[in-house]
């Protein structure tokens, strides 16, 4: 409601539509394919966005690298009306890619609902302003509309994020939002009916699975769309590599962005813990309790790269790195303190003289 | 050949497993109306085209080639109801047009095949010879098949994926199938592999044509990329498959095989010569046939070709370069026969190893069916429905809401790449994303099904098949057994017991028969059944089996002919080869055993006669006694399986007799081999008891006697007779007493006297348990021996004992307890209590014990 009154210099985090508003505005104008009713662009100009590829003479940067078949199933789900459910571990961009992706579709992507424990019916629905209510009785002045409405009444897309932090009650009242496509205001004796280009994009994790299971009536309402890990190596170090060089510029950070190198062993590193086993797959580790996700990698050469810029050169260090490590792996304090020491001795010490730095300074900073 | 120069055939270029391609020549072929159809498969083939016409034939079936020498080498063509050649067949039937195959024969494709195979290995190609056939086999994916064989792994093959398909129309996809023509993969199937690991090679030719490389597998990938789409299989549907304008397949595959040859050619003939010669050779082949039906008579305007997409542009101008009389005779050969044989889907599918085919032949045939219809737009919902169906069927149930989202869910995938229908790739991420909530692994089986299914083909009775296919398929319907052979597995339980609720003799003993067949059939290595352990109480008469019909099992039937006519032929002269190469004892009655099972009474004389000249030489003891327990087993149940085991029992006789005459000389051995003297001594023993009017038991007793008496024998295999004879009653208690006592008298040796009484406790122990006797003549001997002694004899009387329970042990103590005089209850509070610290003491010294002298 008040996205306007702050100016876009000091906003720690610009919402994707105006991040990549050159993008946004170029692929309009090129676009050639038909535009669904309610979107601002055809469902290839909308994948072109997602994936990557070229608008006229610019390039239109890749938001989300890896699965193109995922972003397909995905953009086809809202061109047939359906509500989609972005599913998978923590940190595999499942908010990330549902920001991008009504962004793209409807050009908003601030109607968010942000579940959590505490998210109540109101919120997914509507509630009152009650002074007003308390004057003048209900009136459409004193409804104060979710997120979720509002995007029906311009026929945009909401996200409903963490759906299933959300008390099953809550979740429930998505499902007649969805199979009707209407919200109905008994106070008021009047019902809104949502515009074309109305969806919803929800994200769920799955780590959470057990806490509020989605009942199977929700489920059926949502195409399904499972995000996996990043599948190969060279992937996840593009996906890690473009996103720390984004954040670095918008957070002005004045350290030179890591070398190549410190890449390649933090995502070999967050690879191997996660998946139990070493890249050649010759020997087996332990993995830590905690979620060791590409996003964890991300901020963590982030924080790496504030370290060396404030309190540093300017470069990034191997003891920078080292403490960022330590956080991101240690966080269950005995047991991923054992883990890391493990994975340390019997695999990273073996690796050679260009591990040996990194080596040094990580158990230095896990005695 | 008198023909212009310039005479013109039409081509039709085609996929070998596409519907779409079947599709659109039959209406080209419509359109045309020819007096011949020419069709890229082997020449002496031409003959089965009426069979595989023949209304009662059902594909998939396909064309096995076979040298009928050995090595045995094969090559395969399968067709699928869509395989573009066998529609050209059923149309030229249909309508009286003349139809042949035009490839190279057999006896040629395998004999170049083989020296195909051995120019590579001297050129050093490190090409396994099996991957080679692989992937030809494959000829069809490019894409998928980089994976398993590595690039080129076969030239061939490597080729052929790509490019048999690839010339044919697109090759790379799909699959190869044999679709006829090319086919020569061979499978060696060395000697004698089971059928199923030789694969036999199917692949078409395709496969070989195309050269497809490296470098021209990554065309197609790049084909594929530039029209946007994920692979060459989902490009290759979309643009072809779907495409229903007439002529659009067959103008762009020719023009699709022109550039193809025009860019890849000349790399072939430089990376892979021996592949670029032997696509030379069929091409001059084809042109040669070609003209032959020419000067036959027939208005080139009026003939058409169909072939692998590759060689498309070839054959347009049959008269340039055709093959001339004189290099037909210097072509290589070698002799060969063909059969046609059901073909099962899961075979054309590449899930099974190799790729010749097309990964989802089920989903193809949906297509087709529905093409013929005119109803192709019901494809998606055909697929989806039936996913959901199956899914529900096992248990996981998906409303039809969620089938109507998938299907507008692959539609605006479809939409998405410009395609006017969704191809198999988008189906299924519909059906992962609706009807499996986003997980693969619940939709995996289901599709699975939907995708490649269980069908298996059939063909016509008596269909030129070969004498032993057609004796199995007799001896299925005899013993109705017809209805198993499916591609799925089922689980049969037999009882060789005569049925007395029924009238005939035929089927009095129907299980009986059938046990006898499957027999055979393990005999001969043919992978159609396999046999399950059944539980001990019902072992006798009773057998558990799985039966499961693959085409590899057919192939092995095949292969199986060089040994006989018939089954029972093939069977008898596998047994006597086996019965020639037979050096022990042991294996020797194993044969007669399986003789007696497969129900072959002449080769089980035959084993006798083997194993008692074999048995005559021997002097082994443990080998001797085994056969006999084997015989012994075959006699006492031989009736349950109506064999006359009358001519072994003067052989069990003879082999007993050896046994019982050998057992003292045999007896003075180590205590290693005393292990197996101690099992043939059982075996002999349960023989002389179930067996006594037979054989010479009065001998046998003599023997145990004189080994129990001799003190120079191994000891423990003394203790061991003199145990066998207390349970046969021949030796008294008080005789039992003075041996013990001689045995264990002072100035006997220690391990002596405690090895004789290890092997006397191995048998009956209740008896030695309530002998209270012995105990007291055991007691005196330990009492009597000095502390060193008793140290050596611990020893021994230790490994006796550990082989007895606890609560023997226990009984033992007790026994021990009332000779010293102490009551049961004091027994058993000494035994359970604690060590006392001098006891302890006492054996730790123990562990210092010098083994030096053992």
């Amino acid at each position: 409601m008040a996205a306007a009154n702050t100016t876009t210099q000091d906003t720690m985090r610009l919402p994707a539509e105006q991040l990549y508003l050159q993008e946004i505005e170029a692929l309009k104008k090129e676009d050639k394919g038909v535009i669904p009713p309610g979107w601002q662009m055809s469902p290839r100009a909308v994948l072109t966005y997602i994936t990557g590829g070229k608008a006229g003479k610019l390039d239109i940067t890749p938001k989300y690298i890896g699965n193109r078949r995922l972003v397909e199933m995905a953009i086809a789900t809202l061109v047939t009306d359906r509500a989609l459910l972005l599913i998978g571990e923590p940190g595999t961009a499942k908010s990330w890619l549902s920001e991008n992706l009504s962004a793209a579709v409807s050009g908003n992507s601030g109607l968010v609902v942000q579940g959590t424990a505490g998210t109540s019916e109101e919120q997914v629905r509507y509630s009152w302003n009650y002074a007003m209510l308390l004057a003048n009785g209900p009136t459409p002045e004193a409804l104060v509309r979710s997120p979720i409405m509002r995007a029906m009444e311009s026929g945009s897309v909401a996200r409903f994020e963490e759906i299933s932090r959300c008390a099953s009650e809550v979740q429930d009242a998505l499902i007649s939002i969805l199979s009707e496509k209407t919200v109905s205001v008994p106070e008021l004796g009047s019902e809104t009916s949502a515009r074309k280009g109305f969806s919803i994009i929800a994200t769920a994790n799955t780590r959470d699975r057990g806490v509020n299971e989605m009942s199977a009536a929700l489920k059926r309402r949502f195409n399904i769309i499972v995000l996996p890990a990043p599948s190969d190596l060279e992937t996840e170090l593009s996906i890690v590599k473009k996103r720390v060089g984004e954040i670095a510029a918008s957070y002005q950070l004045q350290a030179s962005p890591p070398a190549d190198e410190a890449l390649l062993k933090v995502v070999t590193i967050f690879r191997e813990l996660r998946s139990g086993m070493t890249l050649d797959r010759k020997e087996k580790l332990k993995s830590p309790g905690g979620v060791i996700s590409t996003a964890e990698a991300i901020s963590l050469l982030t924080n790496s790269m504030a370290l060396a810029a404030s309190f540093g050169s300017g470069e990034m260090t191997d003891a920078d790195l080292a403490a960022g490590l330590q956080g991101a792996i240690v966080k269950d304090d005995d047991k991923d303190k054992l883990v890391w020491k493990e994975y340390l001795d019997n695999v990273m010490k073996k690796r050679g003289s260009e591990w040996r730095g990194l080596y040094q300074a990580c158990r230095e900073m896990n005695e | 050949m008198k023909t212009a120069v310039d005479v013109q055939v039409s081509v039709f270029g085609v996929r070998h497993l596409s519907p779409g391609g079947a599709r659109h020549l039959l209406e080209y072929l419509d359109r045309v109306r020819p007096t011949a159809v020419l069709i890229e498969g082997p020449s002496d083939a031409t003959e089965r085209i009426g069979d595989l016409v023949h209304p009662s034939t059902v594909p998939p079936v396909a064309v096995l080639a076979f040298t009928n020498e050995m090595p045995v080498r094969t090559a395969l063509w399968p067709f699928a109801v869509y395989s573009p050649e066998l529609q050209a067949m059923r149309w030229a039937n249909k309508n009286g047009a003349l139809c042949e195959l035009i490839d190279l024969p057999s006896g040629a494709a395998l004999a170049l095949q083989d020296r195909r195979r051995r120019s590579l290995e001297e050129r050093g190609v490190r090409r396994e010879v099996p991957s080679a056939e692989e992937s030809e086999a494959d000829g069809g994916e490019p894409t998928r098949r980089e994976a398993p064989e590595a690039p080129g792994s076969s030239a061939a093959a490597g080729a052929a994926p790509g490019a048999e398909q690839a010339a044919e129309p697109a090759g790379g996809g799909s699959t190869g199938i044999g679709s006829g023509p090319a086919g020569e993969p061979a499978s060696p199937l060395p000697g004698g592999l089971p059928a199923s690991d030789e694969p036999s090679a199917m692949e078409p030719e395709g496969a070989e044509e195309l050269e497809a490389t490296h470098a021209s597998r990554s065309v197609y990938e790049r084909i594929a990329e530039l029209a946007d789409e994920h692979d060459y299989e989902t490009y290759w549907e979309r643009h072809y498959e779907h495409n229903p304008n007439p002529d659009a397949y067959r103008d762009s595959i020719l023009a699709f095989s022109a550039e193809m040859r025009e860019m890849g050619e000349e790399r072939e003939r430089a990376d892979q010569p021996e592949e670029h010669a032997y696509n030379h050779v069929r091409e001059a082949y084809m042109r040669r046939q070609i003209l032959k039906v020419i000067e036959a008579g027939h208005d080139p305007a009026k003939i058409v070709v169909v072939c692998g997409a590759y060689h498309a542009a070839a054959l347009e101008r049959p008269a340039e370069g055709a093959m001339t009389d004189a290099e037909l005779a210097a072509m290589p050969t070698r002799s060969s026969k063909l059969t046609l044989m059901p073909y099962s889907y899961y075979r054309l599918s590449s899930l099974s190893g190799y790729g010749a085919g097309n990964h989802a032949p089920h989903y193809y045939q949906m297509m087709w069916e529905l093409m013929d219809a005119g109803r192709l737009e019901e494809l998606p919902r055909l697929y989806l429905s039936t996913a959901a169906r199956t899914l529900r069927a096992a248990g996981t149930h998906r409303s039809t809401a969620e089938v109507i989202e998938a299907v507008r869910l692959a539609e605006g995938l479809a939409s998405l790449h410009g395609g006017s229908a969704p191809t198999l790739l988008e189906l299924r991420d519909a059906a992962q994303t609706l009807l499996g909530r986003g997980e693969l692994s619940v939709v995996a089986e289901a599709l699975a099904r939907v995708d490649i299914g269980t069908d298996i083909g059939s063909l016509a009775e008596g269909v030129s098949q070969t004498p032993l296919q057609d004796d199995l398929n007799r001896e299925l319907k005899r013993l109705k057994l017809t209805k198993y052979k499916t591609a799925v597995a089922n689980d049969l339980s037999l009882d060789l017991r005569e049925n007395r609720r029924v009238s005939s003799q035929e089927a009095a003993y129907l299980d009986l028969n059938r046990s006898f067949l499957f027999h055979q059939l393990e005999l001969l290595e043919i992978p159609f059944v396999r046999s399950k352990p059944s539980s001990a109480d019902r072992a006798i008469w009773a057998e558990d089996w799985i039966i499961q019909w693959t085409p590899e099992a057919e192939i092995r039937v095949v292969e199986s002919t060089l040994l006989g006519e018939t089954i029972e032929l093939a069977c008898a002269y596998k047994l006597r080869e086996k019965l020639e190469a037979c050096t022990s004892l042991a294996e020797a009655s194993e044969l007669i055993g399986i003789s007696v099972r497969c129900g072959m009474t002449a080769q089980m004389e035959d084993g006798r006669r083997v194993l008692q000249g074999l048995a005559a030489d021997s002097r082994d003891v443990a080998q001797i006694a085994r056969a006999a327990e084997k015989l012994s087993g075959i006699v006492a149940y031989g009736d349950i399986r109506r064999a006359d085991t009358t001519p072994l029992v003067p052989l069990l006789e003879q082999l007993f007799f050896r046994g019982s005459l050998y057992l003292c000389d045999a007896a003075n051995c180590n205590d290693e081999a005393a292990y197996g003297m101690i099992a043939a001594m059982s075996d002999l023993n349960k023989i002389a008891q179930e067996h006594d009017e037979v054989v010479d038991v009065p001998l046998w007793t003599r023997e145990l006697g004189e080994l129990s008496e001799r003190d120079d024998r191994n000891p423990k295999l003394s203790g061991f007779a003199c145990a066998l004879l207390l349970e046969r009653g021949e030796m008294s208690a008080e005789q039992c007493a003075a041996e013990v006592s001689r045995r264990l008298s002072p100035g006997i040796p220690s391990d002596l006297g405690a090895g004789w009484f290890e092997g006397l406790s191995m048998r009956n122990r209740y008896a030695l348990l309530s002998r209270m006797s012995l105990w007291v003549q055991l007691n005196d001997y330990i009492n009597s021996l000095d502390d060193e002694e008793f140290k050596r004899a611990l020893v021994f009387l230790r490994r006796a004992f550990s082989t007895f329970s606890a609560h023997e042990k226990t009984m033992i103590a007790e026994t021990l307890g009332e000779l010293w005089g102490v009551n049961t209850e004091q027994a058993a509070e000494i035994l359970t209590g604690d060590l006392k610290e001098e006891e302890d003491k006492m054996l730790d010294e123990l562990n210092d014990f010098d083994f030096g002298d053992f």
